[in-house]
């Protein structure tokens, strides 16, 4: 199936400061997560994909057709930026239809849509105050508002969530899922990163301009086997475990923890770890409370690969 | 000792910001969460005295909300959510300075900057100027300066704003291993609920000017001994028949969790049988817990 | 018995001090980032200059003979007394030096707290809003004082040296609290002036173009109102005039223009009382917690 957006080779640098540096990338309908370190070339790579930045080398692509000064894309694009950007004077009602005035839309039907948007952002009872009385999350939900007001078929969002109380990031994340759910393709970028768990699996990996992974999560860290697992185990008789399974070649390192009752083992055969734990768990009398992989989410394989 | 407050009200003008609060905080870490204008910074301000509460009393460390402000100011470290600095001043400068304007003779403040801002991670770049720091380099800055004086109680605001993953992570260990410190209470008020979760044993939930919940983390969630959340592989179908044979609900989530209801007596080992009948591996086993959020959404009676 | 010093975080042993002198870390802190600014350091030095001119004016004077190759007409001129020590003190090149000075160091002591939001830093500690305001007050006062106060008393003390005599001393006994009461006129003007338009932005540059515009401004509208009134009142409109006339008051001069020099003194007091009534307004609106 052909790729949404298509980036090949894409390189670009302000002066001797590099941005982005060789990448080629194909991003699929569904939630896409941008993540990397400040400076990492995010920013960079989001404004090149919406047609604000021309890359100095390769070319950007959507539905197959140059992003670059290609105004019929930008009817597809809505992108909510990172910085606050408003023209404060004007009333949240002013901003959007006048932003979507700009899309061609008939008054009528910029009325109508601002109208909407603004209740699927619960900011239709100030839509008559001006930006500049708005708080902090209020504008935050303004600027997702104006992105998703002319119905894009791409996302690209820069930090959505921040800034927003917990209830106001939950609605967010489920106007995305939906989105997801009506096919659209959304790019987002954010560094708290239990949030990006909570949206998605697939991930974009930037860092010092190139691309450092990408693909799913777990599939990520399949593939980080020099790494070994970490697998934790809560039970009563923890270390009586540890007595049975330390003989085992594939367990790498054993270290307790008595507070919590609990040991780790490391292993670079889960295969065989699981194997083995699920049959003791049924064959003898030790009991188990819990099982769970402690580096088996987003922040350990950030740390491993941007090298803490 | 901590913090405690009886009745407090407060009104902007006629808008009353607070209702009724009336709070004890001792040791430990306390995670303060709220929707925006829900009154959390009310209540802060109130607490490091800035503002006079209309009504009711409270003592913070021990000392008068209303007469002895003074001295409260001088046991309270205060990290700002905003970006906050002195331009020209590298951060041993700035951070003796901060010290000496709490009161610590000068000698004492240098060399308590010096050690303060090696515990933060800035010893190396500590005759650095400020205005060079990264984003965040002048996050542990303002913890910091927040530290100096040896407060007894640290308000941290928004402490992870702004930084990128790695950052974050390493603002939280030093705070987590702050709030272990004896002799030190910590208050922080977040929208990150991850990072609440990760620090703080007690939380207060602040909605619409009072207090919506209050108490330790374990007793707010409850724990709810009839549902596993398991990672499998294998082939779920069969699996799943036979748990809804036996009685259990089955769902499985997006991000491939499976969720296993289970009728009041079940044995979980059950759970392990039928996987090892179905040649299953279960590699994560968790009885699950109602997460932060959720506690948050249903307090603060929305969705 | 070896002990090791544990890592992690450790206590402070010490006491805080009792007693409040929040305010004299701030003026040192003020005065050390003003000397940081490109050029301060020259300007300041620069600024020296007339004092050095006048202590040379005074040696002179006393040692006319050996000058006599200059004299004509010298001895006219390079009469010290008090109008001496006024025209030092009240000086244009002086005023200039000192609003230049402030421009460049002192425009920023509000307005950088306020830009970069370190006000909230402030009040988390235990000092008040006067600390504070007494605090940023003292770089002005510091800056104005050294080159006014000091060189004021100096020259005063090098006059009796080189006469060799009390005499002058005995002849103008109020000339030095002249000289102490017209420098802390001065320095007490020119505190309200930098502070209070200092609070009133974020920018330190605009600050600190609006403090020299504004002083020349001054002199601008009396020259426009002077041309439309033709009134003798119109110097109180410049501060630059306002403050002659008041030297001219103090050290019992002939007064540059024709009405009571208290008049202009109280125009100053009544600016400074205003700009103190609006500076602890503004920080206070900045002191809380967003």
């Amino acid at each position: 199936m052909r790729a949404v957006i298509e980036a090949r080779d894409l390189s670009r640098w302000y002066g001797n400061v590099l941005g982005i540096s060789e990448v080629t990338l194909e991003i699929q309908p569904g939630i896409t997560a941008l993540l990397g370190p400040n400076g990492a070339g995010k920013s960079t790579f989001m404004k090149i994909i919406t047609g604000q930045l021309k890359p100095n080398i390769g070319e950007a692509m959507i539905y197959g057709e140059r992003v670059w000064n290609n105004r019929r894309i930008f009817r597809q694009l809505g992108f909510c930026p990172e910085a606050d950007a408003f023209y404060e004077e004007l009333t949240g009602f002013e901003f959007l239809t006048g932003l979507l005035s700009l899309y061609g839309f008939r008054q009528s039907e910029c009325r109508e849509r601002a109208e909407h948007v603004l209740k699927v952002v619960e900011l239709y009872d100030v839509r008559h105050r001006q930006v500049r009385s708005y708080s902090r999350g209020m504008r935050q939900r303004i600027k997702v508002a104006q992105a998703i007001a002319h119905d894009p078929e791409i996302l690209i969002l820069d930090e959505p969530l921040s800034g927003l109380d917990p209830l106001s990031k939950r609605r967010v994340i489920k106007l995305i899922k939906e989105f997801k759910a009506h096919g659209k393709t959304i790019v987002v970028s954010s560094h708290v990163l239990p949030e990006v768990e909570a949206m998605t699996s697939e991930i974009v990996l930037i860092h010092q301009g190139k691309i450092l992974a990408r693909g799913d999560i777990y599939f990520i860290r399949e593939l980080i086997d020099t790494h070994p697992h970490m697998i934790r185990i809560k039970s009563p008789a923890f270390r009586e475990l540890a007595r049975i399974l330390a003989p085992e070649d594939y367990i790498l390192n054993i270290s307790f923890n008595q507070e919590d009752q609990s040991v780790i083992f490391e292993t670079h055969h889960r295969d065989r770890f699981f194997n083995r734990l699920n049959d003791l768990v049924l064959e003898s009398d030790l009991k188990v409370d819990e099982i769970t992989s402690p580096d088996d989410n987003l922040q350990a394989i950030f740390d491993y690969l941007v090298g803490k | 000792m901590g913090v405690e407050l009886k009745n407090i009200h407060f009104s902007y003008g006629r808008v009353k910001a607070l209702n009724r609060i009336t709070l004890a905080l001792d040791e430990g870490a306390i995670g303060l969460l709220g929707p925006n204008g829900a009154g959390k910074t009310t209540l802060l301000k109130i607490m490091l005295g800035f503002l006079k509460p209309d009504q009711g009393d409270g003592q913070v460390l021990g000392y008068d909300l209303r007469k002895e402000q003074k001295f409260i100011r001088q046991l309270v470290g205060y990290m700002p959510e905003d970006e906050c600095f002195i331009p020209g001043m590298d951060s041993v400068t700035f951070t003796a300075y901060m010290g000496e304007l709490s009161g610590m003779p000068r000698q004492e403040a240098i060399k308590r900057a010096h050690e303060v801002l090696f515990y933060v991670g800035l010893g190396e770049s500590r005759y650095r100027l400020v205005d060079t720091y990264s984003a965040g380099m002048k996050q542990r800055l303002k913890l910091a300066q927040a530290l100096v004086h040896d407060p007894k109680l640290l308000f941290l605001d928004e402490p992870t704003a702004n930084l990128d993953p790695g950052g974050r992570q390493e603002i939280l260990e030093l705070i987590g291993e702050i709030a272990t410190v004896r002799g030190i209470s910590v208050l922080i008020c977040s929208h990150i609920l991850a990072d609440i979760e990760s620090i703080c044993d007690k939380v207060v939930i602040i909605n619409k000017g009072e207090i919506a919940a209050v108490g330790r983390l374990e007793d707010l969630r409850m724990i709810n001994y009839r549902l596993y959340e398991l990672k499998i592989k294998g082939e779920l179908e069969n699996f799943r028949s036979n748990l809804e044979k036996a009685g259990c609900r089955v769902e499985e989530t997006e991000d491939r969790i499976v969720k296993i209801y289970t009728p009041p007596d079940f044995n979980h080992l059950e759970i392990f049988r039928l996987a090892a009948r179905n040649k299953l591996q279960v590699r994560q086993f968790v009885r699950s817990q109602s997460s932060l959020e959720d506690l948050f959404a249903k307090v603060v009676g929305v969705d | 018995m070896a002990t090791i010093r544990e890592k992690g975080y450790h206590h402070w042993e010490g006491q805080l001090l009792e007693k409040g002198r929040a305010f004299w870390p701030i003026t040192r802190t003020g005065i050390k980032l003003a000397f940081q600014r490109k050029y301060f350091k020259f300007i300041f030095s620069g600024a020296f200059l007339p004092a050095v001119v006048y202590a040379a004016g005074i040696y002179i004077s006393e040692r006319l003979e050996d000058f006599k190759f200059m004299a004509q007409g010298a001895e006219r001129t390079l009469q010290v007394d008090p109008g001496f020590f006024k025209s030092y003190l009240s000086l244009d090149f002086l005023f200039f030096m000192i609003i230049l000075l402030m421009a460049l160091g002192g425009a920023g002591l509000i307005s950088d707290d306020f830009r970069h939001k370190a006000v909230q830093l402030y009040f988390a500690r235990p000092i008040t809003k006067l600390d504070y305001i007494l605090g940023k007050a003292g770089v002005v006062v510091f800056f104005v004082g050294m080159l006014t106060l000091i060189p004021g008393l100096i020259l005063l003390i090098i006059k009796l040296l080189f006469s060799g005599s009390f005499k002058f001393f005995l002849q103008y006994p109020w000339l030095i609290v002249s000289i102490i009461f017209y420098s802390i006129l001065l320095m007490v003007f020119f505190t309200s002036f930098v502070l209070l338009l200092s609070s009133l932005s974020k920018n330190r540059r605009y600050v600190g173009v609006v403090i020299f515009a504004l002083y020349i401004l001054s002199d601008i509208a009396q020259g426009i109102i002077y041309v439309i009134f033709r009134s003798p009142y119109s110097a109180l409109f410049s501060i630059k005039s306002n403050l002659k006339q008041v030297a001219a008051g103090f050290f019992m001069d002939k007064l540059p223009y024709a009405y009571p020099w208290y008049l202009s003194l109280i125009v100053l007091l009544v600016f400074c009382f205003l700009s103190y009534v609006v500076i602890k307004r503004k920080v206070r609106g900045v002191e809380v917690i967003r």
